[in-house]
Formats: C-alpha cells, sequence, structure tokens
C-alpha cells in the first residue's frame, strides 16, 4: 500500500509539475527527444526501404545490416559514441548526441525491414498491370506499392516509435532530462514514489504513442485493403521474413 | 591464474616456515617462563598457532584491496587467514555475517558504516564517527572493536580540471562560492534529498548552482563528464584513480561537510579473546592502518583499474613498499 500511496502523493504534489523539472516540462523533453530520434530513424530507413523493397536489389544486405542493430545494446552504443561525440560538443555531445544515436540504431531496423516488407509484399500481378498501364517507376512506387504495403510501414514506425520512447529514458544516466530523470534520480533518492511516477509516466505516454499510430493505421489504409487479411497484398513469405512486425500486433 | 595463485601459496608457506623459525628466536628466555602462568606460556608458544582467522569484504576493488593487505600482513606474522568473506557482497550482507561470526575481521569505512546502523549520525570528523561506531557495535554480536582508522578516506570529492583550478585558483570549496555561477556542476543524482550534498552545499559554502548536470556520484559517467568538459566540478570519490590519472584537483572540504570515510579494521571481541597476545594482534593491523593514506588507497585503484593488476599482488606491492614484508 505504502508503494501506491507514495505514487498517489507524488502525482498529487503541486511542486511536482512546476518549473524546469516538472512532470510538464520533463514529458515535453521525452517527447521533443523521441520525436527527434524518430524523425532521423526514418529519414534513413524509409528511403533505403522503399528503393530495396521497389528494386529488390541488395535486400539481403540492406535487412541484415539493419537487424545487426537489433542485437546492439542501446547503453553499449551510448557507451561507444559518447566519448568521440564530447570531444566534439562537450554539452549535447554528451547528453544528447550519443543519446539520438543510440536511438536511431535502434529505431532503423524496424522502420527499414517493414518497409521493405510492405513494398516487396505487393502482389506481382498488380505491379505488372500498373506497369502495363504505362505508369512509371515512381508512379508504381507512389500509386500502387505505397499505398498497398502502408500499413506494414507505418507498423515499422510504430514500433520504432514506442522502443524508442521507452529508451530513452536511458539518457538520464548521462544527464539529459526527459521522463528518465524520475527513475534515475527517484532510484538514487530511493523515493518510491518518484520512481513509480516516472514508470507510469513512460508507460503512459508509450501507450499514448501506440495509440496514435494505430489510429493513424486505420486512417492511411486504403479502404480497397482494409477488410481484408493482415497484411493487404503481401505474400506470406514475405510477411514472415526476419524481423517483420505485422500491423496488428506492433510493439 | 594458476601460477600466481601457486606462487602466492608457496609464498604463505615459506612465510609461515619462516615465522616458525623466528618464533624459536623469541622463545622467553628461562627466567621469564619461569614466572609466565600455564596458559601464558602455552597460548605464547610457537608451537601453538594463533586460530585461523576469516576475514571478508564488500565486492568495492578497494576494500578488498585493504582486506587482502590486513590479511597478508596477518600472514607474514604468522597467522592462517581464510578468505572466503572477501567480497562477499554489500554491507547488508557483510555486517550480518561479521555480527553472526561468519567472519572475525573487515576493513570497514567508519562514516558509511556509521551510517548503516545510525542514518545521519556520521559527521566530517573520523574520530567522532569511532567512536560512535564502537558504542554501536559493542552491542553486535558479542561485542565487536573498531581498530584504528587510516589516515586515508574514501569519500565524495568535488574536483575540478587543473585548468580550472588555475585559472579561476581553487583549492578549497570556499574558493568556489564566488566563482559558483562560472562553473557548470557535476552533482550526485541524489543530491537535491542528500543531506551531505545540496543542503551542506548551500549552508556550509552559500552554493546554490545554477547549471548543474545530474550524473551518478564517483561513476564513469561523472568522470566522463569532467574530462569532456560538460562539467567543470564533479562529484567523484576521493580516491577514484581517473582523479591522479587525469591530474585532476581535488578542492579540500574546508568546512567539512562530507562524512569522514577512513578505514577501519573491524574484528570480532570473541576472536580477539582467543589470542594469546592481543595487543601484538592489534598493532600489527593498527601499524598497517597508520601508513594507508588517500594517496596510496588512489595508487592502488589505479593499479587495479587500469593496470589490471591482480589485487593480491596489489596488495602485496603496498606491504613491501612499506617495509613491512620482503619483496618476493
Amino acid at each position: 500500500m505504502s508503494l501506491i500511496e507514495a505514487t498517489i502523493a507524488w502525482f498529487t504534489n503541486p511542486a511536482n509539475w512546476e518549473g524546469p523539472d516538472g512532470i510538464p516540462a520533463r514529458m515535453v523533453e521525452q517527447i521533443a527527444i523521441s520525436g527527434l530520434s524518430l524523425l532521423i530513424a526514418a529519414l534513413i530507413a524509409l528511403p533505403i526501404g522503399l528503393y530495396v523493397g521497389h528494386t529488390r536489389r541488395g535486400a539481403t544486405l540492406a535487412v541484415n545490416l539493419a537487424n545487426i542493430g537489433r542485437a546492439l545494446p542501446s547503453l553499449a552504443v551510448i557507451g561507444i559514441v559518447l566519448p568521440i561525440t564530447a570531444a566534439i560538443d562537450p554539452e549535447l555531445g554528451f547528453k544528447l548526441y550519443p543519446l539520438v544515436i543510440a536511438m536511431v540504431v535502434l529505431a532503423v531496423p524496424p522502420i527499414l525491414v517493414n518497409t521493405y516488407t510492405g513494398i516487396s509484399g505487393v502482389e506481382p500481378e498488380l505491379v505488372e498491370a500498373a506497369r502495363g498501364l504505362g505508369l512509371r517507376e515512381g508512379q508504381i512506387l507512389r500509386r500502387v506499392e505505397i499505398p498497398l504495403g502502408l500499413p506494414v510501414i507505418l507498423a515499422g514506425l510504430r514500433t520504432g516509435a514506442v522502443q524508442i520512447v521507452a529508451t530513452a529514458t536511458l539518457g538520464a544516466i548521462f544527464g539529459l532530462g526527459g521522463l528518465g530523470r524520475f527513475l534515475v534520480d527517484g532510484v538514487a533518492q530511493q523515493d518510491v514514489g518518484q520512481t513509480m511516477g516516472g514508470v507510469i509516466l513512460v508507460a503512459g505516454l508509450a501507450l499514448a504513442v501506440d495509440g496514435l499510430f494505430a489510429l493513424l493505421q486505420r486512417v492511411t489504409t486504403s479502404p480497397g485493403i482494409r477488410a481484408q487479411g493482415p497484411v493487404g497484398g503481401a505474400t506470406p513469405a514475405a510477411a514472415s521474413a526476419p524481423g517483420v512486425v505485422s500491423p496488428g500486433n506492433a510493439a | 591464474m594458476r601460477p600466481s595463485r601457486m606462487l602466492a601459496l608457496g609464498a604463505s608457506l615459506l612465510v609461515l616456515a619462516g615465522a616458525c623459525t623466528t618464533g624459536g628466536g623469541s622463545t622467553p628466555t628461562p627466567s621469564e617462563a619461569a614466572t609466565a602462568t600455564p596458559t601464558q606460556a602455552a597460548t605464547a608458544s610457537p608451537t601453538t598457532p594463533p586460530p585461523t582467522i576469516k576475514i571478508g569484504s564488500v565486492g568495492f576493488y578497494e576494500a578488498k584491496i585493504v582486506a587482502e593487505i590486513y590479511g597478508q600482513q596477518l600472514e607474514a606474522n604468522g597467522y592462517t587467514v581464510d578468505r572466503a568473506g572477501i567480497g562477499l557482497g554489500t554491507r547488508d550482507v557483510l555486517l550480518p555475517a561479521l555480527e553472526s561470526g561468519q567472519i572475525d575481521l573487515q576493513p570497514e569505512y567508519i562514516g558509511s558504516g556509521l551510517a548503516h546502523y545510525e542514518p545521519g549520525k556520521q559527521t566530517g570528523d573520523p574520530k567522532a564517527n569511532q567512536t560512535e561506531l564502537q558504542n554501536v557495535l559493542n552491542g553486535k554480536g558479542g561485542g565487536i572493536t573498531v581498530l584504528d582508522y587510516s589516515p586515508g578516506f574514501d569519500q565524495n570529492a568535488f574536483v575540478v580540471r587543473k585548468d580550472t583550478a588555475d585559472s579561476l585558483s581553487l583549492t578549497k570549496m570556499s574558493d568556489t562560492t564566488a566563482v559558483q555561477d562560472q562553473l557548470k556542476w557535476g552533482l550526485a543524482t541524489d543530491c537535491k534529498t542528500n543531506p551531505v550534498c545540496a543542503a551542506a552545499l548551500k549552508t556550509a559554502y552559500g552554493l546554490q548552482p545554477k547549471s548543474v548536470t545530474y550524473l551518478s556520484a564517483c561513476d564513469t559517467p561523472m568522470a566522463q563528464a569532467l574530462l569532456a568538459k560538460t562539467v567543470d566540478v564533479a562529484e567523484l570519490c576521493s580516491t577514484q584513480p581517473d582523479i591522479v590519472k587525469n591530474g585532476w584537483v581535488v578542492l579540500q572540504d574546508d568546512k567539512q561537510t562530507q562524512p569522514a570515510d577512513n578505514l577501519s579494521p573491524l574484528v570480532r571481541n570473541d576472536y580477539l579473546a582467543k589470542l594469546g597476545d592481543k595487543a601484538a594482534f592489534e598493532k600489527l593491523l593498527n601499524d598497517v592502518s597508520a601508513k594507508l593514506t588517500t594517496d596510496g588507497l588512489t595508487q592502488m585503484g589505479a593499479a587495479f583499474t587500469f593496470d589490471k593488476k591482480d589485487i593480491k599482488d596489489i596488495a602485496h606491492q603496498w606491504l613491501v613498499d612499506n617495509g613491512f614484508v620482503k619483496a618476493s
């Protein structure tokens, strides 16, 4: 009971809702850090995934290279990168850059693999038909492959986003703000209310992001494939490629 | 590992043999023997070695090194040492083991040891900490004795880079008060609520730093942050080898805000009672403690952290350097 009471007391203490280390400020920091990381990861993974998915060139290389990122613990990435970036910029190179790089390494694999799978999984007959109608390659990608592959692509972004939101708390170990502060400081101060408060806030934000992407998937899915199976047009073989997240059970 | 262990075993056997033969030389003269009571004669006899002493320590490398130093010092003087308890665990594991007699001796940081039993009672005065800890331990496990504490200590220290110290002429904590806003501070993650951190800095030095990065004290990121100039003042441990390695300056805690964590051996009274010459035993350990300086602890930490040396070898080298044992 004391854990619950301490958590309630922490949430209901007005002091915890004010100033640069209050809940709203930390929440904004967490969203900003996560958003930046997801943006960079998407800018890297989406073009590669689209290219490889459409041309099928270098698919094995790209997918396997991306999956190495899954094997690297984020804390290890930070540890490796930090001495280098800190030498470049003592402030951001210590606190922000290593974390963002680690988050990009974390989120590129699901985004890239799902984008590749979503695009390459579109039925070849549809692509051939589009080509027969006289569409150029870019048009095929934009008008046929992306709309059909979008649920799978968004599932990758959804997984990446949720992973980033939860894992970016690591930044607090290296002096960064965000919701991780409540976890790191709460443990150090043996303040269970603050620690549990941080846990609830991180979990809540992760669920909210997950829900947002679920909504986005629903809204953007082409009506033609909405009622069908798990992946519109994707072949079962492609859907079971290593590391693919299906739209239904992202994260 | 194996050859060095064999060597160590051989060395300790040699030492034991040596102790036996030299012991022969100090056999009581006839007149002394005549006046000695039978029990005294029995325990003082070189043929009755003192009972095996079980030494323990927490898992922290520094505590293990100091435990090993006490152990080798005793071995060199004819004692048999059981090392099973060295590196046993945290204080929550170790102190109950000492109280229950699973171990007989452990090195303890007296400020933190006192805080374990009486949170908040620790002060910046080692003598007071030792006295208080002794009062507590009198009633534990049939009585435990706190022997002399070392001049060296490992405590939270506020450290600056040499260039910062030079340009702002900083040598002690009071020097930072006037320039506190020119400095970026790296403070412990528990600083806000820790009575010896934020509150003490404010009352003793008038410090209310504006630019603070919260990192785990005495940990690698804190040292990295000072190295990378992310912070200018870092809360490290005074014996942390990074300080020596980088030529950093430890600001003197001139208002004594940090609890004094000098090292003392804690010994069970029932072990002391089994000894023929309790005073000689205590002298062996007190002599060692008297030579344990902060510098020495730091250098041994560096030998462990940076040079990856074996703890037994580090302890042996220290005993040789300080004239307690001969080089082997």
